[in-house]
């Protein structure tokens, strides 16, 4: 803009100085011809009367700077003060000269053969019919510029150098407050008039772009908080698997560090099964795999990201399903489990049913029979009922109605009940303690305390003691069944809480039980937000602990 | 033009990370092969051999037009050419990985190869071939260098297992397992040398130095 505005300027400047130079010499050459043919007339007047008196004799003696001519009345020359008269030509065929003959006074201009002249003729008639020519010659305006080049051209050099300052100067004058302006805070600025609605439109412009800037940043944070608060790992790529965005959580369940800018995804995991659903997913269809990653099982989902019908990449999730791959391992070994411990009474009953329907057995031998067929059904009924319990359990026990239970008459109930086994293993039954109550189901708090305390008298030893310690705390009440039995092993202790975990699974059909009993102890607690804890010795005893919050 | 350029090494590079996840691959079946007995992983073994083969030359190809038709220089260069000399290392991995597996089909006293260290030498030389590929895949010159330690601790264990299978041949042990495994021993160390090549070659093309060298 500087320079535009600077050319023009310039422009300008020169166009001036070179108008006024041609008007000048135009208006001046005009003014300098006139004033050459007036002083011609003058002086031919004087010196046709000077000829009229004198004659010859007078031209003679003439000194003028004009070229005087005098030609007789037939056009031959008489006398030229420049060249020899004999060798002029005829001149009655002049214009200025028939011009004289025809009236008193002629004149003419006539270009010289070299254009660079102009010659000026004013002739007069004497009374003898002769004629006297005066002529000066002009130079042409070529000429003239040409003679005052020198000063032409100083002149033009100052108006060049003039006109340029000048120009930059207002170029830079105009450019100035635009330069100024400051398009961030625009209504600050003070500036033309006529840049007023450009401004206000950028100012405009500047609110919405920052509004849009403000969203795109809270997008931003929220997807950002989004991915990175997410225990998945998830990778988005573009239809060259080149990784887009990424969140740690991806990092960390493939064991990778973080990739470059515009990194391959391969440059994350090479495995055989991510390669091959990073693949399916590019190709425009779903990919499921599973990888073993530091200990963890990883599942990989693959799917691709369709714009108008085509690929345009991928996104990829990473799920930690060890937890799930453990759950589904219980469940299988539980089924397993389950199945092999109903069949064990069936197998027997079916067999001694058969024997019986075949007639092989003696009569006194029958009742014998009976007892076994009653005993492995009550077994199997055991079993069932801990299942069903089980699995209510397991279903969080919603149907169950809730009230407040005061646990140490319940542990006088139990011990109430279990009093005959007691006596029948020989060991000898306390509850002490005092009272403290739980909002809970009952039936299960009773269940929970009747099996640790079958536990206690069946893995007890003639003799032996059960005591169950009912203890109200600030925080917690505790309830102890604590045995001196035979204990149980270290290695085994984290394990007898499992479903149908034995530690002596050579005697537990003598003992009798289902091998669900501390598995419903774990779950009752769960229900009622109740801890665990199991202490015990081998050979001395153990001591398990339900710790009710109050 | 210069965008099919990037593009070819960008595949050049991918091609590299698969044959290397490859090789893994190759180790990692032949080691199981021999030390649990399964046969199946011994023959996946020897067949993913040859599709390393295979991508071997599909690579080398790949690098020799990229060298004729695109003219790499500096950094560029140093990577086709180290490419190209990464994967005759990966390519002698994948054959010593099928060779383990072709013994370990004769092998079937795992008795014996429980007796040895073998576990730690598998153990090892599939972490120098992860790490020399990592180093590869990240750019990681520190992991590269890392994979020029560990081959020592290969070369040790291969000492010791010698050793122990001197000791066993003495005690009276089939002398014609000991010495399957001697050789699976070695195949194993040489598995580390590969590895070691692989992560100089790496070092070369992200410094311009070979071996340290000028």
């Amino acid at each position: 803009m500087t320079a535009k505005i600077f050319r023009n300027s310039m422009a300008v400047g020169i166009s001036v100085f070179l108008l006024s130079v041609a008007l000048f010499m135009g208006v001046l050459y005009q003014y300098f011809g006139d004033q050459l043919t007036q002083e011609l007339e003058t002086e031919a007047v004087l010196v046709a009367r000077g000829v009229e008196t004198l004659g010859q004799e007078y031209l003679e003696g003439l000194t003028t700077s004009s070229r005087v001519t005098w030609v007789a009345a037939d056009g031959t020359v008489l006398y030229d003060s420049v060249a020899d008269p004999a060798e002029m030509e005829n001149h009655a065929d002049r214009e200025e000269i028939q011009q004289a003959l025809r009236g008193s006074q002629g004149t003419a201009v006539r270009d010289s053969a070299t254009l660079s002249q102009k010659t000026f003729y004013v002739a007069r008639r004497l009374s003898d019919g002769t004629v006297i020519r005066l002529s000066s010659a002009q130079y042409t305006v070529v000429v003239l510029l040409l003679s005052m080049a020198q000063p032409l051209l100083v002149i033009l050099v100052i108006t060049l150098i003039l006109a340029a300052v000048l120009a930059s100067r207002l170029s830079k004058g105009i450019i100035k407050p635009i330069m100024e302006l400051d398009l961030e805070r625009p209504e600050e600025c003070v500036t033309y008039d006529e840049l007023v609605p450009f401004l206000t439109r950028i100012r405009r412009q500047n609110d919405t772009i920052r509004r849009q800037m403000e969203q795109l940043r809270q997008r931003g944070q929220e997807f950002t908080a989004l991915t990175e608060n997410m225990s998945e790992g998830f990778v988005l790529l573009d239809q060259k698997g080149h990784i887009l965005t990424y969140n740690s959580g991806a990092l960390k369940l493939l064991g990778a560090i973080p990739p470059g800018e515009e990194a391959n995804v391969l440059t994350l995991d090479r495995s055989d099964a991510f390669r091959r659903c990073v693949e399916r997913g590019l190709s425009g269809s779903r990919g499921q795999g599973q990888l073993e990653r530091n200990g963890r099982c990883v599942q990989i989902l693959a799917d691709p990201v369709l714009r108008e019908g085509t690929v345009a990449g991928a996104v990829l999730v990473l799920v930690d399903i060890t937890d799930r791959e453990q759950g589904e391992k219980m469940r299988r070994e539980f089924t397993a489990n389950v199945s092999h411990e109903l069949k064990t009474p069936l197998t027997a009953i079916s067999g001694m049913a058969e024997i019986l329907k075949d007639g092989m057995v003696k009569a006194e031998d029958v009742p014998g029979f009976a007892q076994d067929i009653y005993k492995e059904s009550q077994r199997l009924i055991a079993l069932v009922e801990d299942i069903i319990h089980l699995s209510r359990l397991d279903e969080g026990g919603d149907d169950l109605h809730r009230e407040s239970t005061d646990m140490l008459a319940l542990a006088r109930k139990v011990a109430g009940r279990i009093e005959p086994l007691a006596k029948q293993a020989g060991v000898s039954l306390a509850v002490a303690g005092a009272s403290f109550t739980v909002q809970g189901i009952p039936s299960v708090l009773e269940e929970m305390v009747y099996n640790l305390c079958d536990n206690a008298v069946k893995y007890n030893r003639p003799g032996g003691t059960v005591t169950v310690s009912v203890s109200p705390g600030e925080k917690e009440g505790t309830v102890e069944v604590a045995d001196t039995g035979i204990g149980i092993p270290a290695q085994d202790q984290q394990r007898v809480f499992e479903r149908f975990y034995r530690v002596d699974k050579s005697h537990s059909k003598e003992i009798g039980g289902t091998g669900l009993g501390l598995s419903i102890v774990k779950h009752g607690a769960a229900l009622h937000d109740a801890r665990v804890e199991l202490d015990s010795i081998l050979g001395q005893g153990t001591a398990v602990r339900l710790i009710f919050p109050q | 033009m210069r965008n099919t350029f990037h593009e070819q090494l960008e595949q050049l590079n991918i091609e590299l990370i698969k044959m290397g996840a490859l090789c893994e691959q190759a180790i990692s079946a032949a080691t199981k092969a021999l030390l649990e007995g399964d046969l199946a992983l011994g023959r996946q073994a020897c067949e993913l051999e040859q599709e390393i083969d295979q991508r071997e030359r599909d690579i080398e190809s790949q690098c020799m037009k990229l060298l004729l038709r695109q003219q790499p220089v500096a950094g560029d260069l140093r990577r086709v050419s180290a490419a190209l000399r990464m994967i005759s290392d990966m390519e002698r991995i994948g054959d010593q990985a099928s060779d383990i597996a072709e013994i370990a089909r004769d092998v079937e006293d795992s008795r014996l190869c429980s007796a040895v260290p073998m576990a730690d030498m598998a153990r090892a030389a599939i972490a120098m071939v992860t790490d020399s590929v990592d180093a590869f895949v990240q750019g990681d010159l520190e992991l590269a260098r890392t994979v020029l330690r560990e081959d020592d601790e290969v070369d040790d264990l291969f000492l010791r297992v010698r050793e122990e299978l001197i000791s066993l041949i003495s005690a009276g042990e089939n002398g014609s397992v000991c010495l399957d495994l001697l050789m699976v021993a070695k195949y194993f160390e040489r598995i580390g040398d590969h590895a070691v090549n692989i992560a100089e070659w790496v070092e070369y093309s992200l410094t311009g130095h070979h071996k340290g060298g000028k």
